[in-house]
This record gives C-alpha cells, sequence and structure tokens, in this order.
C-alpha cells in the first residue's frame, strides 16, 4: 500500500469510473441516493413514531444521521464485494495492484455518502436538529468508518472471487446488523448484562457518535471514536493479509 | 540486452472433477473427505519447463497447436498469472493486448475507456488528454469519442486497444492473435507501425496460427507443444520444422 502515491491518477479515474457506472442509464441518477433514504425516514417514522408510538422525541433527526452512516457502511461493502469480480476484463488482460479496485470502489462510495450527508443536511436543520460546532466532528467519524469499510471490503471483495456465496452470506450479516445496531432504537435500552458487548461493535459506536453530534449536540465520547479505529485498523491488517494470499490466482478463479 | 528472460518456468492448471465453489459445496466436500472419500482433480500442466530469451528490439514469435500453452505463456509474460515454479524477468513497460481488446469496460464511452486504461499503462491525465485525439484518429473512430463501447463492434473495439496500447508508448508489446479481428487495412496500418517500434528498438512478442505473419515479422520463434519447447530459434527453421511435424502427424 505503501505505492500508492504511483497510482493517484489511476485510483481518481477508477474512482470516476465507477461513481458514473452507478448512476449510468438512470433517469434521477444520484437524486435516488436521497429518495431512498428519505421514503425510509418517512416509513420508519410513521411506523415508531405514529403506530408503535415507540415515544422517542424528534424521531426523524434520531433516525436520519444513524441511517446514512449505516448506508455509508452498508452500501459500500456490499459495492466493494463485487469490485474484482465486477472487473473482469480489466483483471484478467492487464496487470496492476488490484486492491486498488476496493479502493477506488470505496471511495465512490464515500463521495455518494458525503453527498447525501451534505444534500439531507438542509433537512435535518428544518427539522431541529441541534446545531453547534460539533458538526465539524463530522469528517472525522466518517473517517473512522472509512477505514472500516475498506478493512471489510478487502475481505469481502477478495473471499467472493473464490466463493460466490460470500455476497448472500454478507446480505444477511448486514440485515441482522439492521437490528443489532442502534438504528431504529436508542442503544440505552440495551439491557445492562449485554451492554458491554453489545458496545463492541464498531457501527454501534459510529451511530452513537453522529447521534451525540446531530440528536444529543454532545461530544462523542473518547471510546466512541477509539473503538471503531481500533476495530478498523485490524480489519485493515486481516483484509490486506487475506487479500494478499488470494490475490495472485484471481485471474484464474474469476 | 535482454529484456525478456524465462528460466525453468511451470505453470499449473488444476482441473477439479467436482468443482466446488460455494461454501456449502465446500463445507459439503470437507465433510465427505472425513468421512473417507477422496476428491481427485487433474493437474494439467500447462507449461514445463519453458526457457528462452529475447533481447531488445527482437522479435519473437510464439506458435504451436490451440491448448500449447501459448496463451498462458503470454499472460504470465504480462504479470496477470503467477508461474508455479520459475523465473520471469521482464525489463520495460508491458502492453499486452490479449484475445480481444485490453480490458475495456462496456458501459463506459471510448473516451472514459481511454483515461481508465491509459492510467493503468502509467500515463498522467494531461498526457493522455494530449493524445486522445491521435489515440482516435489512429483507430479511426474520432466520430465514437462519446459512444459506449458497447455499441462499438468487435472490430472497432479491438481497432482501439490496439491504438490506446501503441500510444501509451511501451517497451514491450504481447500480442494474442488479437489482429485477426481487424479489416485488412488496419492490419497493413499496425504492421507498419509495429515495424517502426521494432527500427526504435521495441520487442514485440507474437502468438499466431498466421506462420507467414510470424516468418515476415519475427527473427526469432518459439514451437510450443503440451507445454513444452519443442524448438526455439531463428524462426525459418523453428516454423518448417512445425510443418513437418504437422504433415507428419
Amino acid at each position: 500500500m505503501i505505492a500508492l502515491p504511483r497510482y493517484t491518477e489511476l485510483v481518481k479515474n477508477l474512482t470516476i469510473k465507477e461513481f458514473k457506472l452507478r448512476y449510468r442509464n438512470s433517469f434521477l441518477g444520484f437524486v435516488w441516493s436521497l429518495l431512498n433514504p428519505l421514503a425510509m425516514m418517512a416509513i420508519l417514522t410513521l411506523v415508531f413514531s405514529t403506530l408503535l408510538r415507540a415515544g422517542i422525541e424528534n424521531f426523524p433527526v434520531f433516525l436520519l444521521p444513524a441511517l446514512l452512516v449505516w448506508r455509508f457502511f452498508s452500501i459500500g461493502t456490499s459495492m466493494a464485494l463485487w469490485s474484482i469480480i465486477g472487473n473482469a476484463s480489466l483483471v484478467t488482460k492487464v496487470y496492476f495492484p488490484r486492491w486498488l479496485l476496493v479502493l477506488s470502489s470505496n471511495l465512490a462510495n464515500l463521495v455518494g455518502s458525503t453527498l447525501e450527508f451534505l444534500a439531507l443536511l438542509p433537512l435535518l436543520l428544518a427539522l431541529g436538529m441541534k446545531v453547534s460546532w460539533l458538526v465539524m466532528l463530522l469528517p472525522v467519524v466518517l473517517a473512522i468508518e472509512f477505514v472500516l469499510i475498506v478493512g471489510a471490503s478487502l475481505s469481502l471483495g477478495a473471499l467472493n472471487v473464490y466463493y460466490r456465496d460470500v455476497n448472500q452470506v454478507w446480505d444477511i450479516a448486514l440485515q441482522a446488523g439492521f437490528f443489532l445496531c442502534p438504528i431504529i432504537y436508542s442503544a440505552s435500552l440495551i439491557p445492562s448484562r449485554y451492554a458491554f458487548l453489545y458496545s463492541l461493535n464498531p457501527i454501534t459506536r459510529i451511530i452513537e457518535s453522529v447521534r451525540r453530534i446531530f440528536y444529543h449536540g454532545a461530544l462523542p465520547t473518547a471510546w466512541d471514536l477509539l473503538i471503531p479505529l481500533l476495530s478498523g485498523l485490524i480489519l485493515l491488517a486481516i483484509g490486506y493479509a487475506v487479500f494478499l494470499k488470494l490475490e495472485p490466482r484471481f485471474a484464474e478463479e474469476i | 540486452m535482454e529484456v525478456v528472460h524465462v528460466d525453468d518456468l511451470w505453470k499449473k492448471f488444476k482441473i477439479p472433477h467436482e468443482r466446488r465453489t460455494t461454501i456449502l459445496e465446500n463445507i459439503a466436500g470437507a465433510l465427505q473427505m472425513l468421512a473417507g472419500k477422496t476428491f481427485t482433480y487433474e493437474e494439467l500442466w500447462a507449461l514445463k519447463e519453458v526457457s528462452f530469451s529475447v533481447a531488445k528490439g527482437e522479435s519473437l514469435g510464439v506458435i504451436g497447436e490451440n491448448g500449447s500453452g501459448k496463451s498462458t505463456l503470454l499472460k504470465i509474460l504480462a504479470k496477470i498469472l503467477r508461474p508455479d515454479k520459475g523465473k520471469v524477468d521482464t525489463n520495460g513497460r508491458i502492453a499486452p493486448i490479449l484475445e480481444l481488446g485490453v480490458g475495456f469496460h462496456p458501459d463506459l464511452t471510448a473516451k472514459e475507456n481511454i483515461l481508465v486504461y491509459g492510467t493503468i499503462m502509467g500515463l498522467k491525465n494531461s498526457e493522455l488528454k494530449k493524445r486522445m485525439d491521435s489515440i482516435l484518429q489512429f483507430a479511426g473512430l474520432e466520430r465514437f469519442r462519446d459512444a459506449k463501447l458497447k455499441n462499438l463492434s468487435s472490430g472497432m473495439q479491438m481497432r482501439l486497444g490496439f491504438s490506446v496500447a501503441i500510444e501509451t508508448d511501451p517497451d514491450i508489446f504481447l500480442i494474442d492473435e488479437a489482429l485477426a479481428v481487424g479489416d485488412f487495412e488496419f492490419q497493413k496500418k499496425c504492421l507498419s507501425k509495429f515495424k517502426e517500434f521494432k527500427n526504435e528498438g521495441k520487442t514485440i512478442i507474437l502468438v499466431s496460427h498466421a506462420l507467414n505473419l510470424v516468418k515476415e515479422f519475427c527473427e526469432k520463434t518459439l514451437l510450443l507443444s503440451r507445454g513444452e519447447v519443442i524448438s526455439f530459434g531463428e524462426t525459418e527453421a523453428v516454423v518448417n520444422g512445425y510443418l513437418k511435424r504437422v504433415q507428419a502427424a
């Protein structure tokens, strides 16, 4: 990964390519990336605030930032899962470090998620989010989450070349993750005997961080940032090792 | 000076009798193995004990029947496949033009594909933008600059592949039968371009069944059969030997 500066232009072009392909042939293009979380917000607010009366004050502002960081992770990893196979024509025809494909897919998703946040910020303001300088911390939280995403994506992208059902397994894992992370409920509801285990989930900590920033107007705790950062670095090390081990036979297995 | 040096190269492909690609199939397979069932696969040595070298400015033809290992050899030189044993040294930037195209994406336009491929070959975006017109012009595709690649004919795609590869100014060309797709005029244009490159001291390795082309173009030729080197040396002698083998068979 040390050689990255040599490949900046290639990574840039691959990222632009990924981003373009994501919205090519679609009539509304990027607008879908805003409509999707907005529709989810409307449905979940209807179910939890109106029908179930879960009693969470200002549910849309409670939900939306959590939903956006969840989308960042889930879309990022499930797109990167296909980053090697989806580029079979390149992988079987010309040599370059293959992990650049994973990174570019993740970067395209980073651009997408950043735009989602920027575009929906005015809505959050209108809905009554807590306005403070703490919003400046959002890039830090997203950067930490990005490390997690790249780490997971390296393993997923490489393994999916050899075992195509990694995709199915990850699909289930993400569905489980949506309910195991405090997206539609508050982490304070977790019984105390599970609380420690629950709080080790790095995505839980990321969600808690953005919820503190946008909903409570409070500073994320040190652990809220350290746990995801450490898990991210561990995942990155594992992912890179797995990737290097599997990379030599990509062109044969693809 | 040698630009390509291959020493005792071996490449094996495993062909399982029962192919397992999903996790479930692998788990089932592992359980059956515990129960004493053995799984068999054939080992296919695509290349055995291959050694040769190519000097700077030299052209090498690689000939042999289907399945003799020619394409595998080229893919190893291009670093797309890794050998199981042996050493491959290459000196300089390599442009592989393997079976139809260089790795274009069907949903990107000609221009977008040129940018991606060009930066893979190590060029800067600024250089590529300068060379964009001449790339499209050589391919005869100026009008199709913004057309998606899937809307171009296979001949047009191949022409674009050649043009980009040529324009990225590599030291070593690896060409796998690709010329056969182009029309006569484009073939002629490419051949004269490659002759120019030869004079500039660039190296060309050409896999082809067109023996006339090999004779015209390559000083040396490598004859492969079932992954082994049958002969390597002056083109005239190797090609004649090949023809004799074919007639004797």
